[in-house]
Parts: structure tokens; sequence; C-alpha cells
């Protein structure tokens, strides 16, 4: 039999090595994981994997385990399995050979929480800093949970009713058992390609400790962290923590709440649209208006005809520019309607020669040329002018009448 | 185009601003009503924005490639 120079194995030889080497090693070890794959053979022998989110391990229980075990075995249980890692060296493959099982009672998956948490804690990714603000005004919003239940129904019901500009996106997902985890990571991993997407809300209703257990996977944390689109999270209820609650920019208490907490009402934002308007209207009101009288009292006050051909220049400006402001608001506002139109009559009505029009007069006094605003101040001024829309005429104040 | 999202901020914003900026500085004329001009445009956007969307609903579905195509959804999740 020729051997090659270099020293070698055989196949056979090194896996007898690593199988001694892993036997001896782990006699005896205790491994939390879900179950999946489970078959169970005509022998007797039950054989599945265990699984988390980031690996599997083969296992076999042997058919006198087996019928020890009071536990009737189904996929998506999540275990823990007591026995000895042994390799098959005829696949070069290794295996816990488990001897007894137990479900993972609450202690087991609590404590498997809180070294999570610690771990992604110290790691960073609950910071503050890390936290995504979320948009005011979301028009498209990715829901990611099941289809079918209530968390789905309350939030797009919740969604629908207080922000209907908003799109919904429907993501559906399994939110329990082997499949939620990789759908939650998947969902997160595809959702930002999708255009215009503002939000993502994730989340599913209440349920036992290892129904919400997805949402305690390292992978969907990691997902949610690396996701660049903000996600609500909303697990269970009030008082269900998850792992992703943490991770999430926003933890909601509930389904319904991530929807509150998501959008604006649509009341609220037109409310606030309208007050803005109202003070825009306001300002061309009253600011067009506190112009056009300083302007006019200038053109009463001065007699000087340079002068005055100068303020009523700058009069005309004022009228010019109202009437722009009117066209321009017939033009954009079209379609609004009432309100603004409203809005240009009473410009309109501030137009000084209409006023004049319409039977009012500008008093003014004869010597100083200040604009006369009280009885008193005529009777004082004796000498006054009028001005009229069509001219002015000089007059003299004789006596107050009213009897004041 | 930007999103709806991006453009509703950003018109909403600069509506508030154009209406702080007429309130508080003493503008020329001619700027104050390009101003008031450019305000209500915004505010018109800012409605339209409001008004053309109807909550519609939408499914994600994986297509073979791996893109998420928008299916109109059945209209009964809600019930």
């Amino acid at each position: 039999m020729p051997l090659d120079d270099r020293r070698h194995l055989t196949v056979s030889e090194l896996n007898a090595l690593v199988s001694s080497l892993v036997e001896e090693n782990f006699p005896e070890v205790r491994v939390l994981g879900e179950v999946s794959n489970l078959k169970r053979h005509t022998s007797g022998h039950v054989y599945f994997t265990l699984k988390d989110a980031g690996a599997q391990l083969r296992a076999v229980l042997f058919r006198s385990d087996a019928e020890r075990a009071a536990l009737p075995l189904e996929d998506g249980m999540l275990v823990i399995a007591e026995g000895r890692v042994t390799v098959y060296e005829a696949y070069g493959q290794y295996q816990i050979v488990v001897r007894s099982l137990e479900r993972a009672g609450v202690g087991a998956l609590e404590l498997a929480f809180r070294l999570l948490k610690e771990r992604l804690e110290k790691e960073g990714l609950f910071d503050s800093e890390c936290k995504k603000p979320l948009p005011s005004y979301p028009f498209r919003i990715a829901v990611v949970t099941s289809p079918t239940g209530a968390a789905v129904r309350d939030i797009v019901s919740t969604l629908r009713r207080r922000w209907p500009p908003a799109e919904i996106l429907l993501f559906p997902i399994a939110v329990q058992g082997g499949q939620a985890a990789p759908d939650i990571v998947r969902a997160l991993s595809l959702l930002p390609s999708v255009a215009e997407l503002d939000l993502i809300i994730l989340g599913r209703g209440g349920g036992s400790v290892e129904d919400l257990w997805a949402f305690n996977e390292e992978a969907v944390a990691r997902a949610i962290y690396a996701c660049p689109l903000p996600v609500v999270s909303a697990v269970g209820h009030e008082t269900d923590f998850t792992i992703a609650d943490f991770v999430a920019d926003v933890r909601a208490a509930t389904p319904t709440m991530a929807a509150e907490i998501a959008v604006p009402r649509l009341d609220d934002v037109v409310l606030r649209l309208d007050e803005v308007e109202r003070r825009l209207v306001q300002f061309a009101e009253v600011g067009l208006e506190l112009r056009r009288r300083r302007l006019l009292e200038l053109v009463r006050s001065y007699a000087l005809g340079r002068v005055r051909g100068r303020l009523e220049g700058a009069m005309q400006a004022v009228d010019y520019a109202a009437e722009k402001l009117r066209r321009s608001i017939d033009a954009v506002m079209a379609a609004e309607g009432n309100r603004l139109n409203q809005t240009v009559a009473h410009l309109e009505g501030f137009d000084a020669a209409k006023i004049l029009s319409r039977g009012y007069v500008v008093c003014s006094d004869a010597r100083t040329g200040g604009v006369i605003r009280s009885a008193g101040a005529a009777l004082e001024a004796r000498d006054v002018r009028l001005a009229f829309a069509d001219g002015r005429v000089s007059a003299e104040v004789k006596e107050r009448f009213d009897g004041k | 185009m930007a999103s709806k999202k991006a453009r509703f901020e950003e018109s909403m914003k600069r509506l508030e601003e154009i209406v702080r900026e007429l309130e508080g500085k003493d503008l020329s004329l001619e700027e104050s009503i390009a101003k008031f001009e450019e305000g209500v445009k915004l505010g018109k956007v800012c409605r339209e924005l409001l008004e053309k969307a109807e909550a519609r609903i939408k499914v994600l579905v994986e297509d073979d490639n791996g893109r998420l195509e928008e299916r109109e959804a059945r209209d009964d999740i809600e019930r």
C-alpha cells in the first residue's frame, strides 16, 4: 500500500479521535432548545433536532429512555434535554444522546431571557442614543404580525380610525413556533427595500411566555437593531416585556397602543393646519390694513405736493399689492371656496376709496393736517377738511349737538 | 419626488415658519405678499396630502426573487 510522505490520519482514525475527545468532555450536558423535525422510528427510537435562533443540534432518544420519558414530545416544544454528546463516527456527525427531557419551565426561560438581556444591554443594543425618532406624519406603515388574530385587527382599525391618510402594508408572519423568529428577521431585512416606507409596527397579542418566545430571540433583537426604519414593538399585554421591546425604538404596551403611538390623529393635524392658515389670513387682513391706514394718514396729513405725490405712489403700491394678493388668493384657493373669499371681501372692505364711497368721510385738521378721530377734537380744530370719495372740501365746526 | 411623509413634514414646517416670519418680522410689502402666497400654496399641499389618502390596506407578498410585491388586501382584516 503506497503511503504519502506526509503523516496522515485515516478518516476513521480522525473520527475516532474526535469521538473520544467529545465524549470525554461532554459526558453530561443540559441544553435548552426547541424540538423540531421530530421522527419516531418504528424501532422505538426518537430522532429530532434541537435548535434555537442561530444553531441546530441533532438529538436521539433511545427507546428505553423514550419509554421512560413522561413528556409527549412535539415539534415546537421548548425543552431542556439532558444527556451526553457523542459522535456518530460513520457520518462524522455529532449528536446528543438524550437520557431525560423536561419541558423548559418558566425558570429556564427566565434565565435565558436574563442572560441574553444582560449581554445585549452590555453590547449597547438598548442604548437610548440608538433609538430612532418616530416620524410625526407617517404615510406608509408596515404592520408585521400574524394576518389572523386580534392584534392585526386592533392595529389596523386603530390606524384607520386615527389617521386615514396612511397606507397600511401588512407583512404576514408566524408569531409563534419555530417559524416565528426567522419570519420576523426576514421581514425586517426585506422591509427597508419597500418604497417610501416610514415606520414598522411589529407585534402580536398576548400569550404564554413560550408563545411570546420568538420575540426574545437574539436574531430578532439584532434584526430590529439593524433595521434602518423606526420600529414600534407591541408584544402581548402591558406586563409582558420581551427583548424585542428593549431593542425597538419605541415599546408599546399593547398592539392598539402601538397604533396610537405610531400615528397622529387626523383631527389634531387638521386643527393645527387650520390654526396656521387662520394666522396666515389674519396677517393678510391685519397687516395690510395697518399699512393702508398708516399711509392714508400720511397722505391726508401732508399738503405738500411733492411729498404727497410720493406717498400717493406708495398708496398705489399698496393698492396694487392688495390687488395682486386678491388675484393670487383667487387663483390658488379657488377650490377652497368660501373661507378665503370671505377674507378677500374683507380685504376689499379696507380699500380706502371703497370705504369713502360707502358714505364715510375722513376728517382732518385744516392747520395740522392730522386726521380727526373724535367730536371733541373736531370742535377744537374748528377749521377742518373733509375727504369724500370724489374730492375734498373745507368746513367749519360750529357746535356739538349731541349734548355731551 | 420626496415621499408623502417628507412633503407633508416639509410643507407644514415651512408654513409655520412663514406665519412666524410674517407675524414677527417687519417685512416689506412685496416680501410679505410673496410669503403669504407661498403660505397659501403650502397649506393647499398639506390639505391635498391629507385628503387624497383613503386608508388603503395592502399585503406584502414575497416574489421568487425575494422582492416584496404590494397587493391590494381583501377588506376584511378589520372584521
